[in-house]
């Protein structure tokens, strides 16, 4: 009887191959933003043949290094069924303070210990998150507007609102540190700094905690059905403590980074990116309500955004038209993925 | 006194039941939920745990399942006192729970529903460690095998939320065996299976008792219990009240166990009335592609009629099109002479039509509003007051009516409705659609997931209302319920009228082979095409 019942799901499984299609479309997202990534690339590239350059190439990673930690955070938050808007303030909140303290109290810091200051500074704002989620009972998303105001409004008040040059030595250092340098035919020479490394190395990492750990698949669990996620025995306040704290790690590094490539330190910075770094995550293809996305999916967000914003000036289009196809695109991202969740769930 | 005898009573370790409750006590807040209730459970047995909604069984099953502390009383699994257990530690000592919504995540792979538990257990959910992937896929396919799906790789990294329900059902029982359960909990797992899958998941459930597992079922469905057999524990208000063999005794008298009263077994309606009717709706040469066809159709004033048939028979989409959800494409549908616009929903309930619909939770009800509100959302226009507000003073005058009428129990008009009873919930539903004072009620699935007392209330009531002139539609899986209440039956299959019966000089087997015609099998696969779509 069972032999024929599941000879009878193994045929109508193997029947419906569109529907099979449909179904590795949604565990693989990432083919989305890539294909808006080819498309973009071909346009522009026809349009204007100067892009196939490498300097192009590194530009567009340079410019997505702190972007894609900011959205390494998002992805694992929105998994957890949470949304993290104050994630631009801690970076900000820490990079100010970490780099006045440094250059203030003691300038021959490495850059190594100032790293794991952010971190755990950074780990730390992101847990009170995560708390204030759990005992307020309330959306993430209000919270995490409050603890943002909050942050923004103590960093500029109590620490400082000037912007300053002088940064500590070891983080100009590795700001300017390359990790390849070509030079071109033109006698140009490109690089690619090495802190892109550090993109690499967090996303491998977030990839393997939410493939490889059971903190990962939990994040999952609970971001779909917490209250089963509960039942079964997930620690579902400890996941969101966790996530939050993990999206604030990643900020506080980020933040260090924007320092050490930029040269200067602006508590005004930074600011104002939240709903793009959101929009990458989402065009990566994990969903506003949680338990979908994939590290593979929201690099690829991350690039095509950047790409958007950078590149598209070669072709001569006007920044205002970038935001409009930018738009274009998150829209065209949320109807293929609603209409993805229908066709693979029919 | 039984729980004295039962300290007195120490098990041979010989005999010791798998699992043993003393004298458990629930209070939420002031209300007391369990009030002592002792029971034992062994392996390789089949047990029933009977009530009406509210008495208490799932407070019990939470209990038992690790969800909820006990707040007084002992719980032994195989000996050993395990009060104050946590869902790991439940699962730990082999208790394992498939509530009605599976307890599966929809978002995860089927191997990861089935074997993260087991690693979850192992390092007794403690999240940070390593998840082994080979001994996941290992464990789900064993698993697998054992209740018959497919082990291939596509099938095991498939995301649970893509399978048919009566495959998801499956992935659960797969759960329980990977974790090589002493004790399995299924809280109605037929509620939404065709018959045939039922049949499949109580072959596989007697596999699993052979290995071992005693199979606690929560069910309202006495037949299938009795089908199953084994022992029924019958609660009543937070009491284990009754322990008998299941297919020893009749409905009537666990009926009577469970509500404390005497139900009425016969038929409620009495069909004196028949031939008086006036007509009321008339229905001609209805048609909606891909649904139903040629529906010609009519309804007397004080009639109840019933539909049934399998749910791709069209019946479905009949009553929603009679309800404005679903315009027809040809046919016209007259109501007391007049005939009808019925293109969206607001035109059929001016018209005088009020439509109940089955799925309670999502369609009908807004759970997190209170009583008071869900029952006067479709008269809010009625209740207006001269400076155009919600007058309401008339509001709550017109909920307690209701209540009165429908016998609801409730404390508060002001609380959630999420916080009653699925009967009492039933007919806060019902009571809403009959505020708008129809000439015709249509009732979808008006009993389903509702305990013996609830329906016996709905059923007298609906009689009520029939003597009271109002047209009634009932459409429903459950034949006996047709065949208590209706003055005719309609069978429809393959989106047409197939026949129309008198409910009085028909019997179930009858009405059954006509449901499934008489190439039963091919009409049950297409039933599971359609189930495809969960």
């Amino acid at each position: 009887m069972t032999a024929i019942e599941s000879g009878a799901i193994n045929s109508s499984v193997e029947k419906r191959s569109l529907r099979n299609l449909w179904i590795w479309s949604a565990q693989h997202p990432a083919i989305f933003p890539l294909i808006l990534i080819m498309l973009t690339c071909l346009t522009v590239g026809s349009l204007n043949p100067d892009f196939w350059q490498l300097a192009n190439l590194f530009d567009i990673l340079r410019a997505s290094v702190v972007h894609g930690l900011f959205a390494l955070g998002v992805l694992v938050v929105l998994a957890s069924g949470g949304l993290d808007v104050s994630f631009t303030a801690i970076a900000a909140f820490v990079m100010y303070a970490l780099t006045l303290f440094v250059v203030n109290v003691m300038p021959n810091l490495g850059i190594l210990p100032i790293f794991s200051i952010a971190a755990i500074a950074g780990g730390g704002l992101g847990a009170l998150n995560g708390m204030l989620v759990n005992c307020l009972r309330a959306p993430a998303l209000i919270v995490t507007i409050g603890t943002q105001y909050i942050l923004r409004g103590f960093l500029l008040t109590f620490v400082g609102t000037a912007l300053f040059m002088n940064i500590p030595s070891s983080m100009s250092a590795f700001g300017k540190f390359s990790l390849i340098t070509v030079t071109t035919e033109s006698g140009l020479t490109v690089d690619l700094p090495l802190y892109f490394l550090v993109l690499v190395i967090a996303a491998a990492m977030t990839w393997w905690l939410l493939n490889n750990t059971l903190i990962g698949r939990a994040i999952f669990a609970v971001g779909r059905k917490p209250d089963i996620a509960e039942r079964l025995g997930y620690r579902v306040k400890q996941v969101r403590v966790f996530v939050f704290a993990y999206a604030g790690m990643l900020a506080g590094v980020a933040g260090v980074l924007h320092v050490s490539s930029n040269r200067l330190a602006n508590p005004f910075d930074l600011a104002g990116s939240e709903l793009a770094v959101i929009a990458a995550v989402v065009l990566g293809g994990a969903r506003i309500t949680g338990g979908m996305g994939t590290v593979m999916g929201t690099m690829m967000g991350v690039v095509l955004i950047t790409l958007v914003s950078n590149v598209l000036i070669l072709v001569g289009i006007p920044s205002a038209w970038q935001t409009a196809i930018l738009g274009a695109f998150i829209l065209i991202a949320g109807l293929f993925f609603a209409q993805l969740d229908r066709l693979a769930l029919k | 006194m039984l729980c004295a005898e039962y300290h007195q009573n120490d098990w041979p370790a010989a005999a010791r039941p798998y699992l043993e409750t003393r004298c458990l006590h629930k209070f939420y807040g002031g209300v007391h939920a369990l009030k002592g209730v002792s029971l034992s459970i062994e392996r390789e047995r089949f047990y029933h745990l009977l009530g009406e909604n509210g008495c208490g069984k799932s407070t019990l099953i939470k209990i038992i399942s690790g969800a909820q502390p006990s707040s007084k009383g002992q719980l032994f699994v195989e000996g050993r006192e395990m009060t104050g257990l946590d869902p790991i530690a439940a699962l730990d000592a082999g208790i394992e729970t498939v509530y009605q919504d599976l307890s599966l995540l929809p978002n995860l792979s089927v191997a990861e529903n089935i074997g993260l538990s087991e690693q979850l257990v192992k390092h007794s959910g403690r999240l940070f460690h390593r998840l082994n992937h080979a001994r996941m896929q290992e464990t789900a396919r064993l698993a697998l095998e054992v209740v018959g799906l497919p082990t291939s790789r596509f099938f095991l990294s498939r995301q649970l939320e893509t399978l048919p329900l009566a495959s998801r059902q499956l992935v659960a029982i797969a759960r329980a065996v990977a974790s090589e359960a002493g004790l399995v909990i299924m809280d109605e797992p037929t509620t939404s299976l065709t018959k045939r899958e039922v049949d499949n998941l109580i072959t596989v459930i007697r596999r699993l008792q052979s290995k071992g597992a005693a199979v606690l079922f929560v069910t309202h469905k006495l037949d299938e219990a009795r089908e199953i057999g084994g022992t029924g524990l019958v609660m009543r208000d937070g009491e284990l009240v009754h322990e008998c063999d299941v297919s020893d005794v009749t409905n009537a008298e666990i009926g009577y166990w469970m509500t404390g009263r005497q139900l009425e077994q016969g038929r409620y309606r009495d069909a004196q009335l028949h031939s008086t009717y006036s007509p009321l709706l008339k229905i001609k040469d209805l048609c909606l592609e891909e649904a139903y066809e040629k529906i010609d159709l009519s309804i007397g004033s004080g009639e109840i009629l019933g539909i049934t048939g399998l749910a791709d028979s069209g019946r479905n989409e009949l009553s929603l099109t009679l309800a404005g959800l679903a315009p027809a494409e040809r046919g016209v549908v007259t109501l007391e002479g007049q005939t009808l616009d019925l293109s969206e929903p607001y035109c059929a309930i001016a018209a005088g039509i009020a439509y109940v619909p089955e799925d309670r939770l999502n369609e009908g009800l807004f759970l997190e509003k209170s009583i008071s509100e869900n029952i006067t959302m479709a008269i809010l226009e009625r209740l207006r007051s001269r400076l155009g507000l919600v007058d309401r003073r008339r509001a709550l005058q017109t909920a307690q009516k209701i209540l009165e009428d429908l016998c609801i129990v409730a404390k508060d008009i002001h609380a959630p409705v999420s916080s009653l009873s699925g009967g009492n919930q039933q007919r806060v539903l019902i009571g809403r659609w009959l505020t708008t004072n129809p000439k015709l009620l249509i009732l979808h699935g008006p009993t389903m997931g509702v305990d013996v007392g609830s329906k016996d209330i709905i059923y007298r009531f609906i009689q009520g209302l029939a003597e009271a002139g109002m047209g009634v539609l009932i459409v429903s899986d459950d034949l006996p319920e047709l065949l208590q209440n209706c003055d005719r039956i309609v069978v429809m299959r393959n989106g047409c009228i197939y026949r129309t019966y008198e409910a009085e000089s028909v019997n179930e087997e009858t009405l059954y082979s006509a449901v499934v015609g008489a190439e039963a099998v091919p009409a049950y696969m297409e039933v599971e095409d359609h189930y495809d779509r969960y």
